[in-house]
């Protein structure tokens, strides 16, 4: 039997702890920085969710799975979800844990801020690669698979791999 | 207020959301892979800030984001004339994206200001994904123009092309003075686009390419004479139009759209219209 600790907001972070990023399911919304805030009065728990890119559409996913996992929090009743751009949620909200977790992933955490103009052609930072860890790589395409990702290429152990993109 | 706000959100919306469509229109035809995969990827963007804008609308007037964007008829639609056209060559294509791209982050970086902090706060997360838009058009630019001179010499032509008809994204919204009265859009729309025709005078003339802005004065007749004919009626008075600003590029704001739309529309929307509020 388990036995509920903290306040009823604790409980419910714990929770969201658990609830994976659709697209990446090697990290939480909460190591991703995705949970703005969280609040519960008279058993009714609001949390505002804070998505990555505009157009993510994993975004409803991600509202339905917050909103089981809340819901079964002891002490929650209901629960309401709401996504906000304020403040925009940028890739430096990403936890130290989260980061780590991307690496492992095999996804490059990103690196910087924004899209920084590294040559005349253009195309965002560096990034280390996730594999051997070198910083030789090579920026193939600023868009990838999903609105978050960016393509890039290792010239050290010659594999191609990913990036969350700085934004 | 709300209308002023609907008539702006549907204005912004309806660019992302036609153009994003055109953009589409590339994947799986793209020249090479990485631009497959970088217009497929671009269209997602403006595709789901077209949602974002709809969702507040939606807020507004009722009804879901799906019903504004697929539910509406064809005079019912905002977007200026130039995001309905045809994708064309690689040419047109990367010229309207470079043109459009200029302009969006005019409009985003005023509406960062804007009295509505919903509007402002989506504003600001938009322009910062936009970023990665316009090195992608920039660079393209670039590249083309330190080329070959065939490539340069079409790159030209299609920026002349385009130039005129993307003046129509700053055509003036409906309700365009209480917008700018409550401050929902911060700038109006005649001192964004004399900043977006500075902006642009400035990159094409760092590129070495022609001023565009040099031309309207003197060429606005050529201009209109090429690009108009194909007008569908609308039903609505256009709204005033800024000065210097050829009447073939405008009519979008106030729901004149072109045959291109048209055909556009009944591709977008035919999914929605057969199974209206399917879900899956």
């Amino acid at each position: 039997m388990s036995v509920s600790v903290g306040t009823v907001e604790e409980r419910v972070w714990d929770a969201l702890a658990d609830v994976l990023d659709p697209e990446i399911p090697a990290v939480s919304v909460v190591d991703m920085g995705m949970i703005r805030e969280v609040s519960v009065e008279d058993g009714v728990a609001s949390v505002v969710v804070l998505p990555t890119f505009t157009g993510c559409p994993a975004v409803p996913m991600i509202e339905r799975d917050v909103a089981a996992a809340v819901r079964s929090v002891e002490g929650v009743s209901d629960v309401r979800v709401r996504t906000s751009f304020d403040p925009p949620w940028t890739d430096d909200r990403i936890t130290e844990d989260g980061r780590r977790k991307l690496k492992e992933f095999g996804l490059a955490p990103p690196t910087g801020k924004g899209p920084v103009l590294i040559t005349e052609i253009g195309l965002p930072a560096v990034a280390r690669c996730p594999f051997c860890g070198s910083a030789n790589t090579r920026a193939e395409n600023p868009f990838g698979p999903t609105p978050c990702r960016a393509l890039y290429y290792c010239q050290a152990c010659r594999n191609p791999f990913e990036q969350f993109k700085p934004v | 207020v709300s209308k002023a706000l609907v008539s702006l959100l549907t204005a912004l919306g309806d660019d992302e959301l036609v153009l994003g469509h055109r953009h589409s229109e590339w994947t799986g035809y793209a020249p090479h892979m990485e631009e497959d995969v970088a217009f497929s990827s671009i269209a997602q963007d403006e595709i789901g800030h077209a949602a974002a804008y709809d969702s507040v609308a939606a807020g507004v007037v009722g009804g879901s984001r799906d019903e504004l964007a697929f539910g509406r008829d064809p005079g019912d639609y905002r977007n200026a004339i130039v995001c309905e056209r045809p994708n064309g060559d690689w040419a047109y294509t990367l010229a309207r994206h470079w043109l459009y791209d200029y302009a969006d982050d005019v409009r985003l970086e005023a509406l960062e200001e804007s009295s509505h902090p919903e509007l402002a706060s989506l504003a600001h997360k938009i322009r910062r994904e936009e970023r990665y838009h316009l090195i992608h058009a920039d660079t393209w630019v670039k590249r083309i123009v330190r080329g070959p001179v065939e490539g340069r010499t079409k790159l030209i032509d299609a920026v002349s092309e385009v130039y005129v008809e993307t003046l129509g994204i700053f055509e003036p919204i409906e309700e365009e003075a209480a917008a700018v009265a409550e401050g929902l859009l911060p700038v109006p729309s005649a001192e964004l686009l004399a900043r977006f025709v500075e902006r642009t005078a400035k990159a094409l003339d760092e590129l070495g390419l022609p001023t565009e802005a040099q031309r309207l004065s003197d060429e606005t007749a050529e201009f209109e004479a090429s690009s108009s004919g194909d007008l569908i009626a609308g039903d609505r008075a256009p709204v005033e139009l800024p000065a210097s600003t050829p009447s073939a590029a405008m009519g979008g704001r106030s729901g004149r759209h072109t045959d291109d739309f048209k055909e556009l529309w009944d591709v977008m929307t035919l999914t929605y219209r057969s199974h209206p509020g399917a879900s899956w």
